[in-house]
């Protein structure tokens, strides 16, 4: 058996297509991908944030001290246009033609004594298909002169600050959680750890299982082996070890990866909180994701090698495997749904189960014996499918079609 | 030796609604099963070359797989010496060198590699493989592309190194499934010539071949297998008999036989 073990091995590593899929996806194509959208997204965001921007308003005669503070900002520009900019068409064919990135209109009751002008409404006017964040920095402006209306406000009719932060927020609903920062996050992001890893070890061991079982099928190799004077349950005992090395070795580069790049990220942005998470979680609760995994990626081989061994060729057989990918998509893409628990019937659920016990696990609140028997019945459906699939390797309709 | 007797095999038909008119035809199809072989029986001795012969479709590689034990016979005997090949298959195994008509190589492998495996496969240690391989090499004439990844050699390279891989571990028999199809008349030659070395080392050996001038080149025995039968089972002679100036005209009338 381990001599058609370490014979798929080293043909799976002469083969730079499943390398690919296997190294070097995972260890630069995913990071870069990743990384390459935080980068531009974060760089999108802070041009938007100090992007110079050209304005021109109408009614500024009515809130001078607005205007002072406007002009005060640096990023913003104020350019006289003539024309009346109280006229919507005016304005907007202004915005159109890119003469200013922003017209505000003032209303003529602008008046920094509150009680006198009651609520006012300043109109902001722009395209705002484009990232530019101008609302938020002309909040910025005007929520310094709002607080200060409020205080004089308040003050002309003699209240005190005390008062003053009672009517402005009579009740505050203060959050003492007994939650520590492990659970928490892992409440949020646990749910996302076996999402990943069980599309990466499926997608890793999808190439080598169509290869080596339909594959060989279609390359007439799987009948010389046949031939070979090997008990035929080792022969797919070797290759369903194969699959699954494949498998978790994709997953395991993945998570090497990524490690490495969040590192390589965090040296230049502020990643404190997820370096925070990540070492509350302790080596032995990793360790028992990763053995978690292993039942899991036992399923996954023993089916892909169960759909490989059936199909006539290697198109074939992905023709066969991509469905799989939904139907184990399904089952984890509950645990990322809020509320959903390792209790009653999802505790019975294949990969549902494992899933929601490897959030538990990072969260750092699992139940060691449920775990043990989460472990146990993931292990006996591996092995059933396994025997399923020596069952399965033994006919001649499925291997002679 | 190699003895067959009354073997037969028979395989669902999954869909009979979607077979060909031509198919439909076929006197081997019952229902929802197809008699790809129905009754075949033959003996090739020590030292024997039985040519195997016989249109597409007529059952001679389905007999050929349930010799190398691949497919399980419905009824009927396979005895390789004292072996009962469906009995013990993997016994059977160790004493088969078999060559399959649709036979392939790893291709991420070099030639080299691909007969190392399979003498491993077949418990051989690393000495002998070495030596084997050496013999082989030198008799077919494949030291120049030896150490060679599989997936770039040619039909010929490909053929010699296949027929390599089965003999890799000395069997007791030897069975070849159209060896020569495909080859140039070099490569043909080479692989021609091993045979009759087979021979002269007294190892049986039966092949199957559309060629009618390598049957009279090299076998002592022919049989002619048609609709699933042994329509023909006899010396060379006694097939060059039937027609002695025109060998096909030779073959169909084996053929005929059976329908008689």
């Amino acid at each position: 058996m381990w001599l058609i073990f370490k014979k798929e091995i080293l043909e799976l590593l002469r083969d730079r297509k499943t390398l690919f899929f296997m190294i070097a996806l995972p260890l630069l194509v995913f990071p870069l991908i990743f990384g390459g959208m935080f980068y531009f997204t974060g760089k999108a965001m802070t041009t938007s944030q100090t992007e110079s921007l050209t304005y021109a308003v109408s009614g500024a005669q009515y809130a001078p001290e607005l205007m002072a503070a406007l002009e005060s900002v640096d990023s913003l520009a104020r350019i006289d246009l003539s024309g009346n900019l109280s006229d919507k068409d005016t304005v907007a064919g202004i915005i159109s033609r890119n003469e200013v990135d922003f017209v505000l209109q003032i209303p003529n009751n602008f008046s920094n004594d509150v009680g006198q002008s009651g609520q006012i409404t300043l109109k902001l006017v722009l395209n705002d298909a484009q990232l530019n964040s101008v609302q938020v920095r002309i909040q910025e402006v005007t929520d310094k002169i709002e607080s200060m209306n409020q205080r004089n406000a308040f003050a002309n009719l003699g209240v005190s600050e005390s008062i003053q932060a009672a009517m402005l927020d009579p009740i505050i609903v203060q959050k003492v959680n007994l939650a520590d920062a492990r659970e928490q996050t892992g409440a949020i992001f646990g749910g996302l750890i076996p999402y990943f890893m069980f599309i990466l070890c499926l997608q890793g061991a999808m190439l080598p299982a169509a290869d080596i079982g339909a594959g060989e099928k279609e390359r007439g190799t799987l009948e010389t082996l046949l031939l070979s004077p090997i008990d035929r349950y080792k022969i797919v005992l070797a290759k369903f070890l194969t699959i699954a090395t494949a498998g978790l070795t994709s997953a395991l580069v993945t998570v090497i990866s990524m490690g490495i790049w969040a590192l390589v990220i965090s040296v230049q942005m502020p990643m404190g909180p997820v370096v925070e998470f990540i070492s509350a979680i302790d080596g032995f609760d990793f360790l028992l994701v990763f053995l978690m995994l292993i039942p899991v990626v036992a399923t996954f081989a023993s089916l892909l090698l169960a759909l490989s061994i059936y199909a006539r060729s290697f198109k074939e057989a992905q023709g066969y495997m991509s469905p799989l990918m939904i139907v184990v998509f399904l089952p984890i893409i509950v645990t990322l749904i809020p509320g959903i628990e390792l209790k009653g019937v999802w505790a019975w659920i294949p990969l549902t189960n494992v899933a929601l016990a490897i959030k538990e696990l990072v969260k750092g609140t699992m139940d060691y014996v449920q775990l043990i028997a989460i472990f146990g019945s993931s292990v006996i459906l591996a092995g059933a499918l396994l025997g399923f699939c020596v069952y399965w390797f033994k006919q001649e309709k499925v291997l002679f079609r | 030796m190699i003895v067959i007797k009354e073997l037969a095999k028979k395989f669902t038909v999954e869909n009979p609604k979607k077979l060909s008119e031509q198919d439909k035809k076929d006197p081997r199809l019952d229902g929802r099963y197809f008699h790809s072989v129905k009754n075949v029986s033959l003996r090739c001795n020590k030292g024997q070359v039985l040519g195997l012969l016989g249109p597409n479709g007529a059952g001679k590689t389905t007999t050929l797989r349930m010799l190398s034990t691949a497919l399980q016979p419905n009824s009927g005997s396979i005895m390789i010496g004292d072996i009962d090949v469906v009995a013990d298959p993997v016994m059977a195994r160790k004493k088969i060198g078999f060559l399959s008509g649709s036979t392939g190589l790893y291709g991420r492998l070099t030639g080299r590699e691909n007969i190392e495996y399979f003498g491993r496969l077949n418990g051989m240690n690393e000495a002998s493989i070495k030596a084997k391989i050496n013999e082989i090499a030198d008799q077919l004439d494949m030291h120049t592309f030896l150490d060679r990844r599989s997936e770039n050699f040619s039909t010929g390279m490909k053929q010699k190194t296949s027929i390599a891989r089965a003999v890799v571990h000395s069997p007791d028999v030897v069975v070849l499934d159209e060896p020569t199809t495909g080859l140039d008349i070099m490569a043909a030659k080479t692989v021609i010539d091993f045979i009759r070395d087979l021979k002269h080392k007294g190892i049986p050996v039966i092949f199957s071949t559309h060629h009618l001038d390598e049957v009279t080149e090299l076998c002592d025995h022919i049989s002619v297998i048609d609709h699933g039968l042994t329509s023909f089972d006899g010396p060379l002679a006694d097939f060059v008999a039937l027609s002695p100036n025109n060998l096909h005209e030779a073959f169909m009338r084996a053929l005929h036989r059976s329908e008689s």
